[in-house]
């Protein structure tokens, strides 16, 4: 019981970043229609802008935010300089040109700063460990969590509550009618990048804080276990991300924790079996946004 | 007869005297396939660069056997396998006299798959799968086997009294993969135990699940043992130690990094083996402080010297051979009696072109590499390839 409770936060831990990060690339997508692949390196961004402040002898908070900021800021400069160039292209370009961005920005970071990881040494107490009755659960499980709802509520206020949020969803529903209605095109698509931005820089942050060390590559595999959760959710719908995030992290670790010991090796296999059964069973997600289109 | 006029005469001067000075600087042209970007780029990356220095320093003394300029084709795998297998077949294209392949041994082993029925003697950077050599007798390793790190690593776990181990591996990679269970089969033969073993994927986004796994032993295994690199060593390790596992943790040479041993206390006390340690007044010592004077940088992992080292293989192969034919050089590389190198002395003679090195045990100590010991793996306790 100890283990499977001990699993379940594992679970939930690692769920949470799938989630934010998820969450971040259909925020974008909604609006844009773009699989922005590049949303992985604004996360290793944000990691090194962390290692960078540490490096400075900034206190770990100030290192904290300096990295969200500067991930907020490189998602921005990403539209700015990337992609709004090719806005009105097709899906096909866009991917193609988000897979040149994070292409350019891995090799920049492993021929400017070192292809090795830099290690990030991050206060004490996060690294401390919580009893409750039979189960020891990591601070930093503790914090992901909490840092995780925290950011997903911030998005859902945002969202529902205030004019931008209102302008977004109207956006993400139907961008052309939007910009009829004198929104500027450009500030909502920005605000969009703003927002993935930071929802990657406080995944980068959790990430980092569990790994230990930034590298060059460390976006490449988050990404990509993100996209699949906004698949498994939905494409396009906010909700289906962050769920297919958790279910996605759930069925990860669960197989980690609980297959036989000669069936592990088969784990990534597995677990991508379910995720596509789980789409058979419902082609458009777990949760499809309410304008779902298929290409 | 025509006289010849002045204009002849001074060609057919400098013909002559240039015909001598072609023939006596016979290039050694060496095929180099390295990743400058990617997932091997932390471990070709230094490799090259401490390939290259020696080159410059050895072509500044005549090149290589003092007669033949080194003349380098160097192209960028970017970790990846076509494109290494491509230049594989560039290089056998150009006739190039040897090869140098990717510090991995499953790229070197599909490199030997084109350069070895070409020919090419093929050495690569580090990797350290003995199963490498396999694929073609003209194939060479150039760091301490798998095999022999594990078995020195076993008999010092058993020496500190560990009675049961417990394996971390990752089917992704030879090095991953076996290093562990060539650990698990010294181990055993030393009389120890091994009470099970997990497994990732490299580049595994978490650990947390696995480090429940070893919560939940019982009983508590004396050590892990794991051949894992980063960036997965440091997330596993981080895991493990948050969530509060104190078990000692042992590892194989990967973990001789800056990197690693920057990671703070989760660190403090993992074992690992490594091919060298740069002793206070050693040849290594003294590569480390040519090379920082030489680029301004620290040769900061043993994969500087390392590829350093390849340079003096090709070297003293190509004296012994007395020529630069590949076969020839081969041969020689083969047969190679113990040899002084920079990292460590090492022989291919009476192996399987996996050279005899020793393996330094070390330990991680406030940040710091601190030498324990440096000797042979026991012949008898070298599990079989």
């Amino acid at each position: 019981m100890g283990t499977l409770l001990q699993q379940t936060v594992n679970a939930l831990s690692l769920g949470g970043v799938y989630a934010l990060l998820a969450l971040g690339l259909a925020t974008v997508f909604s609006i844009v229609r773009l699989i922005n692949f590049a949303h992985g390196e604004v996360m290793t961004i944000a990691g090194y802008g962390i290692w960078w402040a540490l490096l400075l002898a900034l206190p770990a908070p100030v290192a904290i935010l300096a990295g969200v900021a500067v991930a907020v800021g490189a998602a921005l400069a990403m539209e700015r300089i990337a992609f709004r160039p090719m806005r009105g292209a097709d899906v096909t370009t866009l991917l193609i040109t988000s897979f040149a961005v994070s292409e350019i920005i891995k090799v920049l970071f492993q021929n400017g700063i070192s292809a090795r990881p830099v290690p990030i040494v991050l206060p004490a107490w996060l690294t401390s460990t919580i009893d409750l009755g039979a189960v020891r659960i990591g601070m930093i499980s503790v914090v992901s969590i909490a840092a995780v709802v925290l950011a997903l509520g911030a998005m859902a206020l945002l969202l529902r509550r205030t004019p931008l949020g209102l302008a977004m969803r109207a956006a993400a529903e139907d961008f052309a009618v939007v910009r009829l209605m004198g929104i500027k095109a450009n500030h909502v698509v920005a605000l969009a990048f703003a927002i993935s931005g930071a929802l990657a820089g406080i995944a980068a942050v959790l990430w980092v804080a569990q790994r230990g060390s930034v590298d060059p590559l460390m976006g490449a595999t988050p990404v990509l276990k993100a996209f699949i959760a906004t698949v498994l959710g939905g494409l396009g719908s906010l909700g289906g991300a962050v769920l297919g995030g958790f279910v996605v992290g759930a069925v990860e670790v669960f197989l980690q924790g609980f297959l036989p010991e000669a069936a592990l090796p088969y784990r990534e296999a597995i677990s991508l079996s379910i995720i596509i059964g789980l789409l058979v069973l419902r082609p458009d997600g777990l949760w499809p946004a309410a304008n779902v289109s298929r290409s | 007869m025509r006289r010849p006029d002045s204009g002849t005469l001074l060609l057919l001067s400098a013909a002559l005297l240039a015909a001598p000075a072609a023939v006596a600087q016979e290039e050694y042209v060496i095929g180099v396939a390295a990743a400058q970007s990617g997932g091997l780029a932390p471990f070709d990356q230094p490799s090259f660069a401490g390939f290259q220095f020696c080159v410059d320093e050895m072509n500044a003394q005549g090149g290589i056997a003092g007669q033949h300029p080194i003349r380098l084709e160097v192209r960028d795998t970017r970790s990846d396998m076509a494109e290494t297998v491509k230049f594989a077949q560039e290089f056998v294209d150009l006739g190039v006299n040897f090869v140098v392949g990717p510090a991995d041994g499953d790229p070197t082993m599909a490199m030997g798959q084109i350069t070895g029925p070409a020919g090419i003697p093929t050495m690569t950077f580090a990797g350290t799968a003995p199963i490498l050599t396999q694929v073609s007798d003209y194939v060479f390793g150039s760091y301490p086997a798998d095999n022999q790190q594990a078995a020195v690593l076993a008999s010092y776990a058993r020496e500190l009294g560990y009675g049961s181990a417990w394996l971390l591996k990752s089917p992704d990679a030879a090095y991953t993969l076996i290093g562990p269970e060539y650990f698990g089969q010294a181990f055993q033969t030393l009389g120890g135990t091994v009470l099970g073993e997990g497994s990732y994927t490299m580049n595994q986004p978490e650990f947390s699940a696995i480090v429940t796994t070893i919560q939940a032993l019982d009983p508590q295994p004396d050590v892990i043992v794991t051949w894992a690199w980063e960036p997965d060593f440091p997330a596993f390790i981080r895991a493990l130690r948050d969530a509060g596992v104190t078990t000692p943790v042992m590892g194989a040479d990967v973990l001789d990094t800056p990197t690693v041993r920057g990671l703070g206390d989760v660190v403090e006390g993992v074992v690992h083996t490594s091919g060298g340690y740069a002793e206070e007044g050693s040849a290594h010592a003294d590569f480390n402080a040519r090379y920082l004077a030489a680029t301004g940088l620290a040769a900061d992992t043993n994969y500087h010297v390392n590829g350093c080292d390849i340079v003096g293989m090709i070297d003293a192969a190509v004296r012994a051979a007395g020529s630069t034919d590949p076969s020839a050089v081969r041969d020689a590389l083969a047969d190679l009696p113990e040899t002084q190198g920079i990292m460590s002395s090492y022989t291919f003679a009476g192996t399987d072109r996996m050279p005899l090195r020793s393996v330094v045990l070390a330990r991680i100590e406030g940040g710091q590499k601190v030498f324990i010991r440096r000797g042979l793996a026991d012949p008898a306790i070298i599990p079989a390839p």
